[in-house]
């Protein structure tokens, strides 16, 4: 558990307690949430493998059986579920692309996968030819979170050439509101999350000068409580991942600095473990891989003392980001 | 299962250890139940039991997509020998979705594993081997009272779980096979139902978001063809005032009005002097908001709102198109006036003076010059007042000496 201390001067991060909690992850079997969890488990590599990059520990994790257990994954369609017997979907096939490409699997997965051309061809079957955007999977849930995953994954895998971008993007445009922030389909309220998903899926596309940026830089800077977090959207209480979304969203727009980054790193580091290590949603609750790679994301992008720098449309190490598209 | 923390395995408390066997416990007899489900759906069992089954392990873990899945092909994988599950669809018609997109019903005949195959060709064809074939009557009352029972169960895990995707997804899936199954009629009330239900869930939680996107996905859905539906503009427009009246601190409830008002305006087919009129109501009613609550962000946006619909220049989507310039000009001057007025009872709400910023550089752009010493005093008070945001009063700062 965090204790709030009582003064945050000498609040640093504590970067081997995360690595150690990051690698222990697996090993908490005689827990119900970890099984009751499973449906998050190859996501879950992805948020723990993303946080030990950006602490400078990528092989923390072994490589090779991260790459077995992604690969072990993967259906004929060439989708990926969240884990074996578990339906393939946008979502874990987007954190599988991206785990390959962290661990330079994509050779891997043409050997001994089902490739890198069926993945694009299940993503691109997913998109609603009319309308532009995308689905979470057979069942038809649409959502800009599955249109973000889309173009983030079919961008890594250098395939965005299977799907139709211009209706993406006009469909991602009709998201917007008129406090410049985006919601999760046409006229439903701006929320950070579907802001950075909206903002970031435009930035793929290099389509930003669709973004009103002097509105939603206003809302998003506006997301900063008192304490140094942020929320969400308006008068909700502050969450360390939070701090990703719009922190990420202000850095896409180039307004960063509409925050306090003092406070907000502050308060990131008021939400760890230091003795157990990882990183909770506020100071004072129990900490979750989630919040421990949105923290560190967030520590990166600020420009937190000797972590590796973050890219903040794909949130993944730059230096992959780098290798992988040239 | 927390449901806090976005559904994520948290770290545990120390526990002790009887309540670590405890936990043992719950896991075997959790998995032993995964395993049930997983040994069915690798022989291609998808019957009553295995359904049964998929309800007992949703009550305990909602957040488990895949079972979800499995419990619809159960329902779907249609046969007359299977009276407590749906009728199988004729050819063409899709079972995916509420708005019938074609993709989905192609998907459907490939589904993305090998394994995942619908079962369908297992069981005989309605009407074969022995059973007596079903009325078109029969078939759709067995499917009514699926859907009905389906909607029943998903109910105690939305409250449980208000948060969690699947249920909701899994609510709308069923509701959409209403709309593909049954006669408009039926379907209609089978909507109109789940309208009621919205509304109890946001008496409960009135800023739930996923409750406030679902009732504009229900409402889409009530006045769409599919449904024999017609406009429930004003309806809605009337229960954004109902819940705003209720909390004014309700941004939900403000967007919502927002997106209504364009739309309400035509449905009314107002002409320039209704449409004055409705703004001037609209500017009276957040006003008397914002005299009790000037530190309430949502109140702001709605203003912003209105102001922006004044100052812009005449396009379909505003309320007063036909504003001259004069007019839009005393509009935003009377605005600003009152919220000087807000200055004599709060001094240190510094929401007031980005309005009175804003407001006075769109006056300029209307061709009114403004005061120097004013901006600049505001811009003062705005940086003490909200450190946290230095760095974007610089940058309006600097804005404000260009112009
Ligand atoms: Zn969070």
């Amino acid at each position: 558990m965090t204790e709030a201390p009582a003064t945050t001067k000498q609040l640093h991060l504590a970067t081997d307690a995360h690595v150690q909690y990051i690698q222990s992850l697996d090993t908490h079997k005689d827990e119900l949430d970890y099984w009751l969890t499973e449906h998050l488990r190859l996501n879950g590599v992805y948020w723990g493998l993303t946080a030990l990059h950006l602490l400078g520990h990528p092989d923390a994790l072994p490589p090779d059986e991260t790459l077995d257990f992604i690969l072990s994954c993967q259906h004929e369609s060439g989708g990926f579920g969240a884990a074996p017997g578990h339906d393939a979907h946008m979502l874990s096939t987007v954190s599988a692309v991206q785990i390959l490409a962290m661990v330079d699997g994509f050779d891997e997965l043409d050997r001994r996968g089902k490739g890198k051309a069926q993945v694009g061809k299940y993503i691109a079957q997913l998109q609603n030819r009319e309308t532009g955007t995308f689905y979470g999977d057979e069942w038809g849930e649409e959502d800009t979170r599955f249109l973000y995953g889309a173009l983030n994954a079919l961008s890594l895998l250098g395939l965005t050439s299977l799907v139709d971008v211009e209706r993406a993007v006009s469909y991602v445009a009709s998201c917007a509101n008129f406090d410049g922030g985006y919601g999760v389909r046409p006229g439903a309220e701006s929320h950070s999350g579907q802001i950075f998903t909206c903002v970031a899926a435009l930035a793929i596309a290099k389509r930003l000068d669709l973004v009103d940026q002097e509105k939603l830089g206003q809302w998003l800077s506006e997301r900063q409580v008192p304490g140094g977090g942020l929320n969400g959207r308006p008068e909700k209480k502050e969450d360390v991942c939070y701090s990703w979304w719009v922190l990420s969203s202000l850095s896409i727009i180039g307004k960063i600095h509409w925050i306090d980054r003092d406070g907000l790193i502050q308060f990131i580091l008021q939400s760890q473990d230091t003795e157990k290590g990882g990183i909770a949603d506020r100071p004072g609750d129990m900490v979750d891989v989630w919040h421990t790679c949105f923290g560190a994301a967030g520590l990166s992008l600020l420009g937190y003392p000797s972590m590796e720098e973050v890219d903040p449309v794909y949130c993944m190490p730059k230096a992959v980001i780098k290798r992988v598209l040239g | 299962m927390t449901s806090h923390g976005h559904g994520i395995a948290r770290a545990t408390r120390p526990r002790t250890e009887e309540q670590r066997q405890a936990d043992l416990d719950k896991i075997a007899r959790y998995r032993t139940l995964e395993d049930d489900i997983r040994d069915r759906v690798s022989r291609q069992d998808y019957d009553q039991d295995t359904f049964s089954l998929t309800s007992k392990l949703l009550r305990q873990n909602p957040e488990y997509y895949t079972v979800w899945n499995i419990r619809r092909r159960c329902l779907t994988s249609g046969s007359s020998s299977k009276p407590w599950a749906m009728s199988s669809l004729s050819k063409g018609s899709s079972t995916f979705s509420a708005t019938g997109t074609s993709h989905l019903a192609s998907a459907s005949s490939s589904p993305p594993s090998s394994t995942e195959t619908p079962p369908s060709h297992n069981y005989p064809k309605t009407g074969m081997s022995g059973t007596t074939a079903e009325t078109t009557e029969d078939r759709q009352m067995r499917d009514l009272e699926i859907i009905k029972s389906e909607l029943v169960f998903t109910v105690p895990l939305l409250m449980e779980f208000p948060k969690c995707y699947w249920i909701w997804n899994y609510r709308l899936w069923t509701l959409g096979q209403a709309i593909v199954r049954l006669p408009t009629h039926v379907a209609r009330k089978v909507w109109e139902e789940e309208l009621g239900l919205v509304g109890k869930m946001l008496h409960r939680d009135r800023r739930n978001f996923h409750a406030w996107g679902y009732r504009r996905y229900v409402v889409d859905q009530l006045e769409s063809a599919a449904l024999a539906g017609q406009s429930m503009t004003e309806s809605e427009f009337e229960y954004t005032t109902k819940m705003i009246r209720m909390d004014l601190s309700n941004f939900s409830a403000w967007h919502y009005r927002s997106q209504l008002i364009p739309r309400l305006l035509r449905e009314r087919d107002a002409d320039d002097q209704a449409r004055q009129k409705f703004l001037d109501d609209e500017l009276a009613f957040i006003r008397d908001g914002l005299n009790v609550g000037p530190e309430d962000q949502s109140l702001w946006f709605y203003h912003q709102f209105l102001a922006s619909n004044i100052i812009d220049d005449a396009c379909s989507q505003t309320i007063a198109p036909a504003l001259s310039v004069d007019q839009r000009r005393s509009y935003i001057e009377r605005e600003i006036d009152e919220i000087k007025d807000l200055l004599e009872d709060y001094t240190d709400v510094k929401w007031i003076y980005e309005a009175l910023i804003q407001y006075t550089q769109s006056l300029s752009r209307l061709g009114q010059q403004a005061k120097p010493t004013e901006l600049k005093d505001w811009l003062a008070q705005l940086k003490s007042l909200d450190p946290q945001r230095t760095g974007r009063w610089n940058d309006l700062e600097a804005q404000l000496y260009a112009a």
